[in-house]
C-alpha cells in the first residue's frame, strides 16, 4: 500500500462517523423525501406505494391554499428580509459607536434571541390580546387598535412584527463582530477627507460588509421561507384567519401529519426547498459578483 | 505511529457505529398475550380534559382494575393535536389498545382499516340496546360496530340572569328571531365607542357549531357521494342570521372579545348569552361559581327544534395484541357500571338510557336542557371527508362573518375548494 493511499484510507474512517449521521439523518431522508413525492402513499391500514410520476407536482399548481401559502410566505420573506437586515445593521452600527452603556445595551438586545420561539409567541398573543398591552397602549396614545390575531388582514403582520423583533438582534451581533474587524485607519483616513458620521457609515461600513449582509440575507431568506412555529401557534395548527397565516410549511404538515398525505405533502417540500435553491442562487447573483480582497 | 492512528481512527469508528445501531436494534418486546391467571396490561389513550373528569376517569379505572386483577390499565394522555398524534402513532404500530374516538373522525378511520369491529366481542349482557341510536350509528360503518360512546354533549343556551334583568328580559329566547331581539337588547356599550362592552350573543363561527341549522331548511353538509354541499341557497338562508347579528355587533366571536372560546366569554360577563355544551358548567363552577345563570334549550330554527350533538367513542386497535382484555376494557367503560361512575358528575351525559334515567338528570335544572336535546339533536358527523370541509368552511365562513365577502361567494368558494381537495387527494 502507498503512503498517500494509506492516509486517504484512515481519513475516510475519521470522517466514517460523520458520513454515517449525515447519511441516515440527512442525505437518506431527502432521497426519500423526493422519492415519496413521486408517489402516491397510503398509511393507514398498511402501507403502500403507488408510482404516479409527477402528479404530485401537478396538483400543486391546482391547489387555491397552496398557492395561498406561497403567496404568503413570499409576503413574509418580501417584508421580513429587508426590514430586519437594515434593523439588524442600523442597531449594530449604534452599539459599534461610543455611547454609554453599549454593553448593556448589548445584552439587552440580544434577549430576543435566546427566548424560545414558542414562548416568545405565546407572550406576544397576550400582548396582541385585543385588551392587551399593545391595544392599550396605543389607545392610550390615541391611535386606532387593531384585532391582532382574528383579523385576517392583520394577524400576518402580527407574525410579521414579533419576528423581525425577535431576529434582528441575531443578526446584529454578527454585524457588530465584523464592525470589530474594520480597521480604524480607514475611518481616520475619513474623517480627514472631511466625511461626517453617516458618509462614513455609507461609503465605508456598508460596502465593506458586503459579504456578510449576503449571509445575513441568505440566512433570512431562509429562515423566514421555513416560517411555521409562529403562524402554528397562532393559529392553532389551522393557518387561520381564512387562511392568512397559511406559510408552506404549516401546509406541509397539515398534509403530512392531517390528512396523511405524505406523497403530496413530499412534493410540496422539495418545490419548497427549489424555490430556496433558486431565490439564493439569485442573491448570491446580486451579492457575490464583487469579492474582498484584502 | 501511522498504524496507532489508523488504529484510533477504526476503534473511534466502530465504536460511534456501534451505539448508532444499538439504538436501533432494542425492539425486544415482550409478548402481549394472555395466558392464564398472568398481568395483562392494557394501553388506553385520550386526550386532557379537566382536573375533574381526570379523577373521574382514574376512579372508573380503578374500580375496573379491582374487578379485573389480571388487567392492567396503563392512561396515557395526549395533551395536543390529538388526532395527528395518533393517526402517526397508528401508522408506526404503536398506538395504544383502546382509545378515543371523536364521531367527526370516525368515518375517515374506520374506512382505512385500522380499527377493530366490535360486533364478535357484544354478549348479550352488555345490551347494546340501551344506547341511543344516534349516537350508536355515528360509529356504525358498513353494519360494523367500531365503537360505543362513552358519553355525549349536545349545545344549549347559556344565559345572564343578572343581564336578562337589567335589559328588562324574562325567559329565554324561543325562536331564532326571538333571540335576535333579545341579542339587541343585551348589547351594551357602556363607553360608548363602538366596541359593545356586552355583546347580546357569544357565538363560534366553525361548522361544527353551525351545521344543525341546515337541516330544517333543508340543506345538506355534503352529498351522497360525501363531497361539501353546503353552497347551496337553502344553507344561506339558514346561516344568514347569524352573518347579520355579527354585522350589527349584537353577536361575536370569543375572539372578538379577546377570549380563548364562548364560556370564557360568557364567564368574564362579555356575553349576556352563548350557545355552548355540556362541558361549559362544570368550568363556569370552578372558575365563575358566583355567576348567577340559566341553560334552556336552543332556539327553534325555522320553526323546528334543532340542535348538535357531539359524542366520542371507546375503540379498539386492529393491531392490539391484548384484544380481549381490550374489550373487557371497554365494556367496562362503556358499561352500565362503568358509565354510571364515570357519568355521575354530570360532567358529560350518559349515552346509556338506563343509565341516564338512574342518574336523573333530564330533572336537573342546569342539565336537563342538554337531556332534552338528545332525542332530536344532530351528531357532527358527515362522512369520512368531514376534516376538510370542515377546514375549508371555517376558513371561508369567517371572512364571511367579517364582512370581506357575501355568505353565499364564502360558501361557494369554500365548497368548490374542498371539493377541489377530496378529489385531488382521492
Amino acid at each position: 500500500m502507498s503512503k498517500g493511499m494509506k492516509e486517504g484510507i484512515s481519513g475516510y474512517l475519521f470522517m466514517t462517523p460523520t458520513i454515517f449521521t449525515i447519511g441516515v439523518f440527512v442525505v437518506i431522508p431527502i432521497l426519500y423525501a423526493f422519492y415519496l413525492s413521486l408517489n402516491d402513499v397510503q398509511l393507514l391500514g398498511g402501507i403502500g406505494y403507488e408510482f404516479i410520476g409527477l402528479e404530485n407536482y401537478t396538483r400543486t399548481l391546482d391547489d387555491t391554499r397552496a398557492m395561498i401559502a406561497l403567496k404568503n410566505t413570499a409576503e413574509y420573506v418580501l417584508i421580513v428580509v429587508p426590514v430586519q437586515t437594515c434593523l439588524a445593521l442600523l442597531l449594530a452600527a449604534a452599539l459599534n459607536s461610543n455611547i454609554r452603556g453599549k454593553n448593556a445595551f448589548r445584552i439587552i438586545f440580544f434577549l430576543p434571541t435566546v427566548t424560545s420561539s414558542a414562548v416568545l409567541t405565546i407572550i406576544f398573543m397576550w400582548m396582541y390580546n385585543p385588551d392587551g398591552l399593545i391595544n392599550t397602549f396605543l389607545s392610550f396614545l390615541s391611535l386606532p387598535t387593531y384585532n391582532w390575531l382574528a383579523d385576517p388582514d392583520i394577524a400576518l403582520k402580527s407574525i410579521m412584527i414579533m419576528n423581525i423583533w425577535a431576529t434582528a438582534p441575531f443578526f446584529m451581533v454578527i454585524y457588530l463582530a465584523a464592525m470589530q474587524d474594520i480597521s480604524d485607519s480607514v475611518y481616520e483616513a475619513a474623517t480627514i477627507d472631511g466625511a461626517n458620521w453617516w458618509q462614513k457609515f455609507i461609503f465605508i461600513t456598508v460596502p465593506i460588509l458586503k459579504p456578510v449582509t449576503f449571509f445575513v440575507v441568505v440566512m433570512g431568506v431562509i429562515g423566514t421561507f421555513q416560517l411555521f412555529d409562529q403562524s402554528y401557534i397562532f393559529s392553532g395548527g389551522s393557518g387561520g384567519p381564512n387562511n392568512s397565516t397559511l406559510t408552506v410549511v404549516l401546509l406541509i404538515y397539515q398534509y403530512a401529519f392531517k390528512s396523511l398525505d405524505m406523497g403530496y405533502a413530499s412534493a410540496l417540500a422539495v418545490v419548497l426547498a427549489f424555490i430556496i435553491m433558486i431565490v439564493t442562487i439569485i442573491q448570491k447573483k446580486f451579492f457575490g459578483e464583487e469579492k474582498l480582497h484584502d | 505511529m501511522k498504524f496507532n492512528k489508523m488504529l484510533a481512527a477504526v476503534g473511534v469508528t466502530s465504536m460511534l457505529m456501534g451505539t448508532a445501531l444499538a439504538g436501533c436494534s432494542s425492539d425486544s418486546s415482550g409478548d402481549g398475550g394472555s395466558s392464564d391467571g398472568e398481568q395483562v396490561t392494557v394501553e388506553l389513550a385520550g386526550w386532557g380534559s379537566t382536573p375533574e373528569e381526570k379523577e373521574l376517569l382514574n376512579q372508573t379505572l380503578q374500580e375496573f382494575e379491582e374487578s379485573h386483577p389480571n388487567i392492567k390499565v396503563e392512561h396515557e394522555v395526549i395533551a395536543d393535536q390529538y388526532m395527528d398524534v395518533m393517526k402517526t402513532r397508528l401508522v408506526g404500530g404503536e398506538a395504544a389498545d383502546v382509545f378515543y374516538l371523536d364521531a367527526f373522525e370516525a368515518p375517515g378511520l374506520a374506512k382505512t382499516g385500522v380499527l377493530e369491529p366490535l360486533d364478535e366481542y357484544v354478549t348479550d349482557e352488555f345490551d347494546v340496546d340501551d344506547f341511543q341510536d344516534p349516537l350508536l350509528n355515528a360509529f356504525k360503518f358498513d353494519d360494523k360496530q367500531y365503537g360505543f360512546p362513552k358519553d355525549f354533549s349536545t349545545l344549549a343556551l347559556f344565559y345572564d340572569k343578572q343581564a336578562f334583568e337589567e335589559a328588562g328580559l324574562e325567559g329565554p329566547p324561543k325562536t331564532w328571531d326571538e333571540l335576535r331581539e333579545y341579542a339587541d337588547k343585551l348589547t351594551v356599550d357602556e363607553d360608548g365607542d363602538g366596541q359593545p362592552d356586552q355583546y347580546g350573543l357569544g357565538f363560534s363561527s366553525e361548522l361544527a357549531r353551525q351545521f344543525y341549522k341546515l337541516h330544517p331548511y333543508g340543506a345538506k353538509v355534503t352529498n351522497e357521494n360525501n363531497e361539501a354541499a353546503f353552497a347551496s341557497d337553502k344553507a344561506i338562508e339558514a346561516l344568514q342570521p347569524i352573518v347579520d347579528m355579527k354585522k350589527d355587533k349584537i353577536a361575536a366571536l370569543p375572539s372578538d372579545a379577546g377570549t380563548d372560546w364562548g364560556g370564557d366569554m360568557f364567564g368574564q360577563g362579555k356575553a349576556a348569552m352563548v350557545i355552548e355544551g355540556n362541558w361549559t358548567v362544570p368550568f363556569l363552577e370552578s372558575n365563575f361559581s358566583d355567576k348567577d345563570y340559566a341553560t334552556a334549550e336552543l332556539p327553534t330554527v325555522n320553526g323546528e327544534k334543532a340542535t348538535a350533538a357531539f359524542t366520542v367513542a371507546y375503540v379498539m386497535n386492529k393491531q392490539s395484541e391484548v384484544k380481549d382484555a381490550a374489550w373487557e376494557l371497554i365494556s367496562y367503560l362503556t358499561g352500565k357500571e362503568g358509565m354510571k361512575t364515570w357519568t355521575s358528575k354530570g360532567l358529560a351525559l350518559p349515552t346509556r338510557e338506563s343509565v341516564a334515567a338512574e342518574l336523573g338528570f333530564d330533572e336537573d335544572p342546569i342539565r336537563k336542557a342538554f337531556v332534552a336535546g338528545a332525542s332530536y339533536a344532530q351528531p357532527w358527523q358527515a362522512g369520512p371527508n368531514l376534516p376538510t370541509i370542515n377546514n375549508n368552511f371555517n376558513n371561508q365562513f369567517t371572512s364571511a362573518l367579517l364582512g370581506d365577502q357575501s355568505l353565499e361567494e364564502a360558501l361557494k368558494k369554500a365548497q368548490e375548494t374542498a371539493n377541489k381537495e377530496i378529489k385531488a387527494s382521492n
